[in-house]
């Protein structure tokens, strides 16, 4: 290796961080001290990310672990526990320098055996660790110097490694051979755990040895400069949408995820409330089993397709609290791409009974596989289903719960013709996150296509991101036009606040760094 | 009174040991596993193989039946997938909180339920009967999440008196413990006041028709030695069967108060458990439900023998 170059994002950083230094101080808080309380509306199942892809767990432990590198508020690559990350010219090795006088919480310095650990335990158990597939090896061949090796060139390593699904985030070497879901939560966040009772409360507080990234004067995304302001976090678990409307309003729980639409009017009218609108919270979508039929007819799935009035199933769906979306990217980000807007929200029943008729469709039941503990998504069946009954398709809904619906679209192949779900974190990552679903046959039983394939290996091997983004938009446009799925459109969530509780931005998911209460 | 015991508990063996049997296999007859609760919503086929190896979820199911009933045989219930700890602690925490909220709930039920089916009784056919029947009633077709939520609102948000939820141990604060459980208490029991004033009334009226009554009254003694020792004391055979009815359900079945007021009892406890599809949770954690049953009709049955001297004399 006889020349390495700094890649533009740790160039980017660094300069961010010259730049701003010039201009601002970093931040700090106007007033430091209280408890902030948030309520959670789903249950901590666990605080081991490693084990764990779940919204709610992320909640929690972004706050407590920190990774290599991760993403900033445009959602594109930073460092975090990295001082500098360098590729080699030939993309076969990236080395970083870590950040010294990094401690965990148990008051052990960080070091690259930390982060070797970290890298063994994830190659070992972690659900995404496929991410991995082409690295050769990890080596640690100083203190404050960590190398990964790979196999061959993978241009979107560092898109997978800044990924907040499930992050390796650097633990304390001693608990490289933690078991799945027996990881302790000791990391190097701002915030460290005090308690943890589950279907209760995660109590969490201000980590007093925690040392701020001084690359940045401020939070940015789940990196940039993190300072606690508050002295405690209690995270409550409060699965009730009408008790937590009722905490935020009597002042009891100082910020809430999640607000049912019913409620935001009376909210509004409470001076003593803020509503934090966090759009394009994800993408409502429905996947064809193209193995069964009658779903397995293009031009019956294209039918379907011609039939649907999206905003009747958004707003549905989400009391309101929606917007119409093409594809599996959200409208104003740079890798937004409308290909296959010709196939979105046709509501034309000539046409859906035009291709009924070319599928030769005889009045087959069609199942629609749904589940009740997401309600917009019984909500979407229900009205597809009114809405293809309309045109002559005998459509039935087949309702159970999440991990029963899920284990039969991946087990009973021939029981359903379409699969409810939701895609969040993933379109938030951007394309190559999403696509993963429909390469390899993946998510949903599609079939072989060379076409959809030869897009995908381009959008992970090309190293020019325009030429990545070109093969994102062919892939959505290919999905589409053969109706591998249907996206209907994205929700909006919508997050409260008290009043006095300042610095609250959501970034998907909670941040508690940043945030004091006045 | 020995005898009575030690058969009711040797009647209660085999009912454990199939509970056991049958909650294994139901489980596993249920689709779905833990690994779409961990794997997230959009999580790939791959990644929840890769959860299944990870938990040995992959193993034959009669492999996993044995090394389950090996784990018994050593008192091992095993350890929750999701909680990280044995099945045992994490039962064992939660139990102070429901029976905490149950004798909370139990206390109310009895005072009202008791005290209205009397009166009730004594006043039949008034606007008192009626008036305490229709309390009952009420009580009984309001949903709990409703009733809990319009507390919620009335004492919480527009009075302020309450917290919306949560839960503090007794033993931290018992003040704390009180302001967090009386709302889900009373929401509790006001399910329950309903079966027990109705089930005291009609056995009182019962009772008040016998002709010891009759005799009791014509010696002159007092009304509430009449109703309190004669009455009373002959009516509690099937008040006491109803009491323990309302004791498993408070213990078992309090999910819906544990969710609106987020308290993390068993009830919640299990029924997690159920949607991640925890098996060991599951498994474990039903025993103990079970195991609290076959408890607590040992001891309906020993206060049966305790109050009737025939009950002992034909069991004995």
């Amino acid at each position: 290796m006889k020349k390495r170059h700094v890649v533009q994002l740790g160039l980017a950083a660094g300069l961010v961080g010259l730049a701003g230094s010039a201009l601002a101080a970093p931040f700090t808080c106007p007033k430091k001290g209280g408890d902030l309380v948030f309520a959670g509306e789903a249950k901590v199942n666990s605080l081991d990310q490693y084990s764990s892809q779940t919204i709610s767990t992320r909640n929690v432990v972004s706050n407590i672990f920190e990774p290599l590198m991760t993403r900033d508020e445009t959602n594109q690559p930073i460092l975090d526990l990295a001082e500098s990350m360098t590729e080699a010219p030939d993309g076969l090795s990236y080395t970083f320098k870590l950040r010294q006088g990094i401690k965990f919480h148990n008051g052990k310095d960080m070091t690259s055996a930390d982060v070797k650990a970290s890298f063994d335990r994830y190659a070992k158990i972690g659900i995404e660790r496929a991410f991995l597939v082409n690295v050769e090896k990890w080596e640690a061949p100083d203190a404050f110097t960590f190398i990964i090796r790979m196999k061959k060139k993978q241009p979107t390593f560092i898109e997978d490694l800044s990924s907040f699904s499930q992050p390796v985030v650097i633990i304390p070497a001693e608990q490289k051979d933690a078991e799945f879901l027996r990881l302790e939560p000791i990391g190097t966040g701002p915030f460290q755990v005090v308690e943890y009772v589950a279907d209760s409360h995660v109590k969490l507080k201000r980590y007093e040895g925690y040392k701020p990234n001084t690359k940045f004067e401020q939070r940015t995304g789940f990196g940039g400069y993190k300072v606690a302001c508050v002295d405690t976090v209690t995270y409550r678990i409060v699965t009730e949408p009408g008790a937590r409307v009722a905490g935020i309003e009597t002042g009891e729980l100082s910020a809430v995820e999640d607000v049912p639409t019913k409620a935001q009017a009376q909210l509004k009218k409470n001076k003593n409330v803020v509503l934090v609108p966090l759009e394009n919270w994800w993408v409502h979508i429905m996947l064809p089993n193209t193995k069964t039929a009658p779903t397995n007819n293009l031009a019956f799935r294209r039918a379907v397709q011609a039939a649907l009035d999206m905003d009747e199933i958004m707003d549905a769906s989400t009391d309101g609290a929606y917007k119409l979306n093409i594809g599996f990217q959200y409208p104003g980000r740079a890798t937004y791409t409308d290909a296959g807007k010709e196939t979105y929200n046709l509501k034309n029943k000539e046409l859906a009974k035009k291709y009924l008729k070319e599928a030769g469709y005889n009045n087959e039941p069609l199942v629609l596989l749904t589940n009740k503990d997401y309600t917009s998504m019984y909500n979407a069946a229900l009205v597809v289903s009114e809405q293809l009954k309309a045109v002559g398709i005998n459509a039935k809904l087949d309702v159970m719960d999440w991990p029963t619906s899920v284990n039969r679209m991946i087990k009973e192949k021939d029981s359903w013709n379409f699969f409810y779900t939701g895609y969040g974190t993933q379109p938030a990552l951007g394309p190559l996150a999403t696509m993963k679903f429909f390469a390899g046959g993946n998510a949903t039983p599609s079939p072989p296509d060379a076409e959809l394939q030869a897009a995908y290996d381009d959008m992970i091997t090309l190293p020019d991101p325009a030429k990545r983004q070109e093969a994102f938009a062919r892939m959505q446009k290919r999905i589409l036009e053969q109706v591998y799925a249907v996206p209907f459109g994205s929700l909006t969530k919508v997050q409260a606040v008290r009043a006095n509780v300042k610095g609250y931005k959501p970034f998907r998911i909670p941040r508690f760094s940043n945030v004091w209460i006045e | 009174m020995g005898r009575v015991i030690l058969r009711s508990i040797a009647g209660a063996i085999p009912v454990v040991l199939l509970v056991t049997l049958i909650t294994f296999g139901l489980m596993r007859l249920i689709p779905g596993d833990v690994s779409a609760a961990l794997g997230g919503i959009t999580s790939t086929t791959e990644e929840r193989e890769q959860i299944r190896k990870n938990l040995g979820l992959d193993e034959p199911v009669h492999v996993q039946l044995l090394k389950w009933y090996g784990g018994l045989l050593r008192a091992d219930l095993g350890r929750s997938h999701f909680l990280g700890k044995d099945v045992t602690t994490a039962t064992f925490e939660r139990l102070p909180v429901s029976f905490s909220l149950s004798l909370y709930a139990l206390v109310i039920t009895l005072i009202l339920g008791i005290v209205s089916g009397i009166l009730a009784a004594l006043r039949q056919n008034t606007w008192v009967d009626q008036a305490a029947m229709m309390f009952a009633l009420i009580g009984v077709s309001m949903p709990n999440f409703w009733l809990g939520l319009m507390m919620i609102v009335l004492f919480s948000v527009h009075l302020g008196w309450l917290p919306t939820g949560g839960y503090v141990p007794f033993t931290q604060d018992p003040i704390g413990w009180l302001r967090s459980t009386t709302m889900p208490a009373i929401s509790l029991a006001l399910l329950q006041v309903g079966l027990l004033a109705r089930i005291t009334r009609s056995t009182m009226l019962e009772v008040l028709r016998q002709d010891y009554v009759r005799t009791a009254r014509a010696k002159g003694l007092p009304n509430y030695l009449v109703i309190g020792k004669h009455a009373l004391a002959n009516a509690m055979i099937p008040i006491i069967t109803v009491i323990g009815i309302i004791v498993s359900l408070s213990v078992s079945g309090a999910v819906v108060t544990e969710t609106v007021f987020s308290i993390p009892g068993v009830g919640q406890l299990l029924t997690s458990a159920i949607l991640n599809r925890d098996y060991p949770m599951i498994q474990g954690g039903l025993l103990f439900v079970t195991l609290m049953l076959v408890g607590i009709n040992i001891a309906v049955d020993v206060a049966y023998a305790w109050l009737d001297p025939r009950v002992r004399f034909e069991r004995g």
